[in-house]
């Protein structure tokens, strides 16, 4: 079915999905990071590289804050690598981007999913927790755990599925390629640009901002 | 100190009960949990610390260890329950606030911009893996000051909160992010689009439109993915409609 080692995949899809709210959020749901390392594991490091870095400026738009809905980047970026790696880069990087988008807004989806399974379980809970009774809260809080973990994996699994079907779907030509490519790599920066712009908010905000794309061309004119 | 490990290591699972309903009121009981020990012979108090621990409660989870922290100790200080839930609800805002702007807005996409520089610059993996460590050793530091200031200070967390660190470098790690992120932008386009075989003047004309897009659309913005999808659309039909 997969040209892929699955179970590395699937373990770190999982990982990355947890990492996402319930656990630790150390950075490993971002999708530099979540591609870096599916990268290694599909023994092709710049594949995940490229991929990561084309999904993390969208994925920078994002402000996970309270309660709001947010796309789940993790397990959406390693199903994208999953399909990218071994392949040129130019034919890979429109259609894993737009997998990984597909997939990282149907993981936003199963997150509300998840808050909602958790809340049906504290709903049958409440008296019991309003009355002080030990051992209520750490069970429901497991609950949520658990139904995080399942959704984390079948995230995964979903988006290793796809990538396995697509890896064998015909080649696009190479102006469709290219073309794609640009329209993907267009819109990573209209969200990181936005992202950025709306993050900064004030005058002096967006003068650092400015001040640092400057930067970055002087760079970029200096190499 | 049992206890405080075994709260400091719940803390880092704050957010798996996650509900519309009491957000992170579970994860806050369950971390609160081992510091409520010392209540255990007096069922009672016991259980009427462990229903108000359950309440509704919504902070940043990375500053959450300070509300834990001062809840735990006005329960064991004997606290009218009251003033505890006063508490609760009034550090919430403020933690919330201080740690979006801290992290979300500022340490998170200042370590992401310069994570994307060093792999344009060629130090791929190295980079990450340092951005990584760093980022958490950060996380888990934070963590670790507010549960403790919160333990300290009980009741007068907010103050202590105020006169800290935190409400100077929360705008300040949004100044650093907007460098970093501002830096990698033109590096990333370069970066991408030179992978991809594009000239200099794609990626100029890339940055230079989506710089346009932005500015445009400030008031009302678009989402991007939903626009890269739907612009990816046409080109299909358009480039099958061609050949």
């Amino acid at each position: 079915m997969s040209d892929f080692p699955l179970f590395s995949l699937m373990v770190w899809g999982t990982v990355v999905g947890l990492d996402l709210a319930s656990m630790l959020q150390g950075l490993f749901n971002r999708p530099l990071v979540a591609g870096a390392v599916a990268g290694v594991i599909l023994n092709d490091p710049m594949a995940g590289l490229r991929i990561g870095l084309a999904l993390e400026l969208f994925a920078l738009d994002v402000l996970p804050v309270g309660a709001s809905r947010y796309p789940d980047y993790g397990a959406a970026t390693v199903a994208a690598v999953a399909l990218s790696a071994g392949q040129a880069w130019t034919a890979a990087l429109g259609p894993a981007v737009l997998l990984g988008l597909v997939l990282a807004h149907f993981g936003g989806l199963t997150i509300v999913l998840h808050r909602r399974v958790t809340a049906w379980a504290l709903a049958r809970a409440e008296t019991a927790l309003d009355r002080g009774d030990p051992g209520v809260a750490p069970k429901i809080h497991l609950a949520g755990l658990v139904a995080d973990l399942l959704r984390s994996a079948a995230l995964a699994a979903i988006g290793l599925l796809a990538a396995a079907l697509l890896k064998h779907a015909p080649q696009l030509d190479v102006a469709t390629q290219r073309a794609l490519a640009i329209v993907v790599v267009a819109g990573g920066f209209v969200a990181v640009i936005g992202g950025a712009l709306r993050r900064a908010g004030s005058p002096r905000r967006m003068v650092w901002l400015a001040g640092g794309m400057a930067l970055g061309v002087l760079g970029l004119g200096l190499r | 100190m049992i206890g405080l490990g075994r709260t400091f290591l719940r803390l880092a699972a704050l957010q798996a009960s996650w509900t519309y309903e009491r957000m992170q009121g579970i994860g806050i009981a369950v971390a609160m949990e081992p510091l409520l020990a010392p209540l255990a012979d007096n069922i009672e108090r016991a259980r009427a610390a462990r229903a108000r621990s359950a309440q509704y409660f919504n902070a940043h989870p990375f500053l959450a260890g300070a509300a834990v922290g001062a809840l735990a100790q006005a329960e064991l200080d004997g606290e009218p329950g009251e003033r505890i839930l006063r508490l609760r609800t009034a550090l919430s805002g403020p933690l919330g606030a201080l740690g979006d702007q801290l992290f979300w807005a500022g340490i998170v996409p200042a370590a992401m911009g310069l994570a994307m520089l060093g792999v344009t610059q060629g130090y791929g993996l190295g980079v990450i893996a340092l951005t990584v460590l760093g980022y958490n050793a950060l996380r888990i530091v934070v963590t670790a000051w507010g549960l403790r200031v919160g333990l300290a200070h009980g009741l007068r967390v907010a103050h202590a909160i105020s006169e800290s660190w935190l409400p100077k470098a929360a705008p300040r790690a949004g100044d650093v992010a907007a460098v970093l992120i501002g830096a990698a932008v033109p590096m990333v386009a370069a970066w991408l689009l030179r992978g991809s075989g594009e000239p200099v003047r794609a990626t100029v004309l890339v940055v230079a439109g989506a710089v346009a897009l932005g500015v445009l659309t400030l008031r009302r913005p678009l989402s991007a993915p939903r626009l890269t999808v739907g612009a990816a659309a046409l080109t299909l039909l358009w480039r099958w409609s061609a050949a």
